[in-house]
């Protein structure tokens, strides 16, 4: 994937990100991510996907500069972002890929009026900006999100959640960014809200050109707002393509598995006899093999000594499974 | 279907310093034995406050300022507290939103099956033990994680215990507030399938609160759309799916993308829920509404029967409303 000729936004590079858990002793260490090489583009909506716990929030944050990676490289506009040492630098960094995060109730600091994010924001990634035209600015952001201009003097417990949730994209507009890092923006809105959030997202990539990393568990919103689907399963990319061919064909069986819980109301009214009821694993000093072997009704004795790596199965469509590599793409139907 | 509830023209007021408001305003259903009811409605639309004033969980500011609610032949409104006792866990039992802080961190699974059935009955210990390890095995989980504690277990199992705590009596109706949201999709979808499994296993009435409608399509038998602590509309599934009547339930069928079928743009509902204290004149929708005419800010509708389904909406009954109206769009093609 990285070998494209066109030129990416950001690329990471076998990001692996490793926590020691246990006691001071320990040699345990919990793999959150493993040996994982992306790409965003320009203008592009990615949207990673996956369970609680597969890593996606982990990536996140390796992105963000939060966590360093164990090892793996990231490249923003092509330099690698480990090298970043200098204050400007790490500002300029952090202004150009911003995160917006879940809870809109817990991501607002309550005693400021909700302005103050945005003016900090202006002040510590654009200080070329006068002080009088910050306001401006903040009107300016705060417009282009769907919020009026009056927003600016509220506090934030006079918004609903949506509403906060816009805030939280503003203050990231505010620094000008090229990707936004949006970590289950919309979970924690009420359904009839939640579209009015992925519209924004669309709307600042067609008229901003800010590319989003869009993190999620719900794949109808992926494909709803995204251009490019990445589904992860245990600190791994399990499946990767271009979203509408990803789910339209569907190689890997989590893939399938992700697909088929979400809800279809012109269904008929059923009981699924055959749902799945595991759950993803805390993947601690693993062994080789297929982390979703366990969970996989197709698994073959291959799965369990060999580590399946992504392989392209049709032109930007990578699956990282023995028996999707193996077999055509009828034959790979784990859940309908 | 012989009724297990019966709430009728229930009403819930906030009392506040600045004047009373009304979360819950005149609400009537019924539940029948063995029956799954599905709420749904935005955040603030009172759902939550109706489940409480049936379970009887109300604390002040908030009162029932009118109705009944028939639990059994029992109107619960106005018993005592050692009244309830008898009801409460054994016949009814409630499942909280968030089970992350409805168990208690500091006390294993264990122990809080242990409390519960002690207080609601006189159980010799080896009687608890066996129940407990049993209705954890019902839920799926080995009963080795009675002696774990909250943190140890995953989300899903942690909502899976709550269910299994809420059946230690088998009780005749289950009140479940939101019990999957926390939880991400295929937990939430499995969740889902074992709440139903148990359901027909055991012959108990679910009354099920979600914001989220495509959630219960597949499980629900009739299904309650509230918005502003009114009901919108009142219908089988399956119908209200098929056929949304009230703009507001068809926006929420709107609100959701589809997986499958064409991609196209979706506009969810515009503007947010009123303010509890500052209604609306006419009907409480109709600033938000995409039909709505002069008339529906003048007349405030009345809940009536339409083709065996109740709704609130003047243009509706009028006839107005054309039936095509709205009902374009993802779900319905």
């Amino acid at each position: 994937m990285s070998g494209s000729s066109r030129t990416e936004l950001l690329q990471a590079e076998h990001l692996t990100r490793h926590f020691k858990i246990g006691g001071l002793l320990s040699r345990r260490t919990l793999h959150a991510v493993d040996d994982v090489s992306f790409a965003i583009g320009e203008r592009e909506i990615v949207a990673l996907a996956g369970e609680s716990g597969s890593g996606k929030s982990t990536v996140a944050r390796v992105l963000a500069r939060i966590y360093k990676p164990t090892s793996g490289e990231v490249y923003f506009e092509g330099k690698p972002v480990s090298r970043i040492r200098s204050r400007r630098d790490r500002l300029r960094y952090s202004g150009l890929v911003p995160m917006v995060f879940q809870d809109p109730f817990g991501s607002i600091n309550p005693v400021f009026r909700v302005q103050h994010g945005v003016l900090r924001s202006l002040k510590l990634h654009r200080p070329e900006l006068p002080g009088r035209e910050r306001a401006a600015e903040a009107a300016r952001v705060f417009e282009a999100v769907g919020l009026g201009a009056d927003m600016l003097e509220r506090f934030p417990y006079e918004l609903s959640g949506g509403q906060r949730q816009r805030v939280g994209f503003a203050q990231a507009l505010a620094m000008r960014p090229k990707l936004i890092l949006a970590d289950e923006p919309v979970s924690m809105l009420d359904v009839s809200i939640r579209i009015g959030l992925l519209n924004l997202m669309t709307e600042l990539r067609d008229t901003m050109g800010v590319s989003i990393l869009y993190i999620t568990h719900d794949i109808a919103s992926a494909r709803y707002v995204a251009d490019r689907l990445i589904v992860m399963y245990a600190g791994q990319i399990a499946e990767t393509g271009p979203i509408d061919e990803v789910l339209a064909s569907p190689r890997h069986p989590y893939t399938q598995l992700l697909l088929s819980t979400v809800p279809d109301p012109r269904a008929p009214l059923s009981v699924a006899a055959e749902t799945d009821r595991g759950e993803p694993p805390k993947v601690i000093d693993p062994s080789p093999g297929c982390r979703f072997r366990y969970r996989c009704p197709l698994a073959i004795d291959a799965c369990a000594q060999v580590t399946p790596v992504l392989a392209e199965l049709r032109p930007g469509h990578h699956a990282a499974c023995h028996v999707a590599q193996k077999a055509p793409a009828e034959a790979v139907k784990a859940f309908q | 279907m012989p009724e297990v509830l019966e709430v009728s023209g229930l009403s819930v007021d906030y009392v506040l310093d600045r004047g009373d408001v009304r979360a819950v305003d005149d609400v009537s259903f019924t539940v029948g034995r063995g029956e799954f009811l599905g709420i749904v409605g935005e955040s603030g639309c009172g759902k939550s406050t109706l489940l409480f004033a049936v379970a009887q969980l109300l604390a002040p500011p908030a009162r029932v300022a009118a109705g009944s609610v028939n639990f059994q032949g029992t109107n619960l409104v106005g018993l005592t507290d050692s009244q309830l006792s008898a009801v409460r866990w054994r016949d009814m039992s409630v499942v909280m939103q968030s089970a992350m802080n409805a168990l208690n961190p500091v006390k294993s699974i264990g122990a809080q099956f242990r409390d519960a059935m002690r207080a609601h009955g006189k159980p010799a210990k080896d009687e608890i033990e066996a129940r407990s390890a049993q209705v954890l095995r019902m839920v799926g989980i080995d009963p080795v994680h009675l002696h774990s504690y909250p943190h140890q277990l995953s989300g899903g199992m942690r909502q899976r215990s709550m269910i299994a705590m809420a059946l230690l009596f088998t009780p005749d109706l289950v009140i479940m507030d939101e019990p999957t949201s926390a939880l991400d999709v295929v937990a939430q979808r499995s969740l889902m399938v074992q709440i139903k499994e148990l359901q027909l296993a055991y012959g108990f009435a679910v009354i099920f609160v979600t914001h989220d409608m495509s959630l219960i399509s597949h499980f629900s038998d009739r299904l309650m759309v509230m918005y502003a602590g009114q009901v919108d509309e009142l219908g089988a599934t399956r119908t209200v799916f098929d056929r949304p009547l009230h703009p507001y339930t068809h926006g929420l069928l709107e609100a959701f993308p589809s997986i499958r079928g064409p991609k196209i743009p979706l506009k969810g509902i515009p503007g947010n829920p009123p303010d509890m204290a500052r209604l609306p004149s006419g009907c409480r929708f109709h600033p938000r509404c995409p039909h709505a005419v002069d008339k529906c800010g003048q007349v405030e509708p009345d809940l009536v029967e339409l083709d065996e389904v109740m709704v609130r909406c003047v243009r509706r009954q009028d006839g107005s409303l054309p039936v095509t109206a709205g009902q374009e769009g993802s779900l319905s093609r």
